[in-house]
């Protein structure tokens, strides 16, 4: 299973969710699923989204999602700002990046 | 218009205009006040004695029309590190002392009498130091609006509140609001409150009737450069409008303010929870900005027009960012507090355990009322947390320790203004998150190894904003590198600081860099506008590292050296939930951002 939270507008894939609380949908796991598939799985494209998780690391489109992973969905207005950016290396908002130099 | 420095001297209440010099020409913001200090300042004066000064200086760009420009910087000795110390806020003040041809103000000296308190009337040509006894031991919130009443032309105002006057040293400056509605614009960090209230000044009152705009030399350039950033960041999903064109949220930050990343950082396991124990709070999402989002609309439907908040609010005329917000009261709709930024909604709930809207932004409202540093404050909460005086979580518990802080005579009050360190060591806390004396801000260094060194390295203590990560695009790097590991790590890091110390000194909000980050017509335009202002292309990255060159000078004439570029000892061999991290760069590695350079404080 896929433990996934969604975030901002991404929310409304779920009925009567709260912006103030957890927005959490299970998924069904499929083995060698890349993050890429994922999204087209929930009718989602690249453009719609922001910084993404997948068990609390950075995603990238080409991750395999391991059985049991936690992922989190921002959407386009939402990614790792001030601090946060030293996550992304040097700090490509948009574009493919590296995470985490040290 | 020339530039003056207004040299204050609360020794014998006297002022006098001086001409800027021209070494300081192409000086303003941080590196205007950071010379100063430099230069001025004993390093190893007592720093709520009469030899410290505080250095007020707005932005270069500030009273002009380039968008978001408008900052203001104060600075001084730390009482709280020690060192050098830049704080840098929004509100009024800025431009108001751009448009009066004011490039600094300097408070310096110390009355021999304690009996009295003053403020500081700065208009066209014209400076009075005032006796305000009247000002003292007043909620700021109360103070603003008489400050208005006494001075109808509307002016800015900086200065300390109760925290600051009785020498707290986590007291900020505030700064006044564009409606005069909330002090919350401060320039927070280091304890400068606390200097300005040892120097008996509660107001520095700035008029600017008959002030004149400030005119770029280049008056083309800096206007096409205007023009191209101004879209820019009306376009960018982070910087940009409110509403896209079919009237769904658009920009990140207008809607959702800083605490967008309240949920972010929760995602990446980063978030420092109950007092850094953990990376993930369960309680994040109730007071993330979408949140206070969704609170501010709510209301907004219940109150109509008699609503009070407010997001998509700017923290400074001309600013079209516009990332601050009002909180309101659920019953009332009247205004609890502005701005809920996520570092205070990080220290006063997720690192507290404090997961009530409404119990954080009355801790926010508090801050602000007694004129402290939400950051430090916090973390200070948290000592008393971590030491078992108070649980984690309990937000009666927190709001009523805070409220001592009202009380002159409670010994309680003086430890909850003095500081995490001082606190924590009072207590018995042995995990006491600080560098050089200041308390940890909102992203854990385990999770996030960048931000760590950033901390330890930094001459301003623990400070998420000195080393922001656009300086790999601005020094043009951007596009040529696809895996930064293949730069020296230290390179990057002492870049990102340069690089935000000369946006720290532009008068540009940090948050121009989510947009040029991508746009490089934004960047582009963005450093016309520098450039055209001043008549000559400046070297971006000498200028900044000349800033860190002299701040790191004056601290280590103040005695410090590479060993205090650590970080607390729990953060090196204490795993961090969920990911099980620990701050694992070597010291050497650390040591290699400034060595590479030649620049050793070793004793």
């Amino acid at each position: 299973m896929i433990e996934t939270h969604l975030y901002g507008k991404l929310r409304s894939i779920v009925q009567g969710s709260k912006p103030n609380e957890d927005t959490i949908v299970i998924y069904e796991y499929k083995e060698n699923e890349t993050f890429n598939a994922f999204i087209e799985r929930l009718g989602l494209k690249p453009s719609d989204l922001g910084d993404c998780f997948i068990n609390g690391i950075l995603a990238k489109y080409t991750d395999i999602i391991p059985n049991g992973a936690r992922i989190g969905l921002f959407p386009f207005n939402m990614v790792l700002l001030c601090g946060g950016q030293h996550l992304k290396g040097h700090g490509f908002t948009r574009l493919n990046f590296d995470i985490n130099y040290y | 218009m020339s530039s003056k420095i207004l040299r204050v001297d609360m020794s014998n209440l006297s002022s006098k205009w001086e001409n800027l010099p021209s070494e300081y020409e192409t000086l303003a913001g941080r590196a205007l006040t950071s010379t100063i200090v430099a230069k001025e300042v004993n390093p190893n004066c007592e720093p709520l004695g009469k030899f410290n000064k505080i250095v007020v200086a707005h932005g270069l760009l500030a009273g002009t029309t380039a968008p978001s420009s408008g900052r203001l910087s104060v600075g001084g000795k730390s009482p709280l590190t020690g060192t050098i110390k830049e704080a840098n806020a929004g509100g009024l003040t800025g431009g108001k002392l751009a448009r009066l041809g004011i490039s600094a103000v300097i408070v310096e000296g110390q009355p021999k009498d304690k009996k009295d308190w003053y403020s500081i009337i700065i208009q066209k040509d014209k400076c009075e130091i005032k006796k305000t006894n009247d000002y003292a031991n007043k909620g700021l919130y109360e103070l603003i609006a008489k400050i208005w009443k006494d001075f109808p032309s509307k002016p800015g105002i900086i200065g300390c509140g109760i925290a600051g006057q009785r020498l707290g040293i986590c007291a900020g400056i505030f700064g006044n609001n564009i409606e005069n509605s909330d002090p919350g614009r401060f320039a927070g960090r280091g304890g400068l409150g606390a200097v300005l209230g040892s120097k008996r000044v509660i107001a520095i009152v700035t008029d600017d009737t008959k002030g004149e705009r400030p005119e770029a030399k280049n008056k083309e350039r800096f206007e096409n450069g205007r023009k191209k950033f101004v879209e820019a960041l009306r376009k960018h999903p982070i910087t940009g409008d409110l509403k896209d064109a079919s009237g769904n949220p658009f920009g990140g930050l207008k809607n959702y303010g800083t605490n967008v990343l309240m949920n972010i950082l929760n995602e990446a396991g980063a978030l420092p929870t109950r007092n850094f124990s953990s990376g993930r709070f369960e309680g994040a999402a109730k007071i993330s900005g979408e949140a206070v989002h969704e609170l501010v609309d709510s209301v907004k439907k219940k109150f109509g027009d008699k609503s009070e908040g407010t997001y998509g609010h700017p923290c400074h005329p001309g600013c079209i960012m516009a990332c601050s917000n009002v909180v309101p009261y659920e019953n009332s709709g009247k205004h609890q507090t502005g701005c809920l930024e996520y570092e205070s909604a990080w220290a006063l709930g997720t690192d507290l355990g404090i997961s009530v809207l409404k119990d954080v932004a009355e801790l926010n409202r508090m801050c602000n009322d007694l004129g402290l540093d939400t950051i430090e404050t916090g973390n200070t909460i948290a000592m008393f947390m971590e030491a078992g005086v108070i649980k984690f979580g309990d937000s009666t518990a927190a709001i009523n320790l805070l409220k001592e802080a009202y009380n002159e005579k409670s010994i309680t009050g003086k430890l909850v203004s003095s500081g995490a360190l001082v606190a924590g060591k009072t207590l018995g806390v042995t995990r006491i998150p600080v560098v050089k004396g200041q308390a940890l801000p909102a992203y854990d260094p385990r999770a996030i190894k960048g931000i760590g060194v950033t901390y330890a390295t930094t001459p301003m203590g623990a400070d998420h904003t000195s080393g922001y990560t656009i300086a790999a695009e601005i020094l043009g790097i951007k596009g040529q590198v696809t895996d930064p590991r293949t730069l020296e790590k230290s390179e990057l890091s002492r870049n990102f600081q340069a690089t935000t110390a000369f946006i720290d000194s532009t008068g540009y909000c940090l948050f121009i860099a989510f947009c040029i980050l991508d746009n490089d017509d934004g960047f582009a335009g963005m450093l016309d506008t520098v450039n055209g202002f001043l008549g000559k292309d400046i070297n971006l990255t000498d200028y900044g590292l000349n800033v860190l060159k002299i701040e790191r000078d004056f601290n280590h004439r103040a005695g410090f050296t590479e060993k205090d570029d650590r970080l607390a000892e729990f953060f090196y061999n204490e795993p961090l939930p969920p990911h099980n991290v620990v701050f694992n760069v070597p010291d050497e590695e650390v040591d290699k951002v400034y060595k590479n350079i030649g620049w050793i404080m070793q004793k």
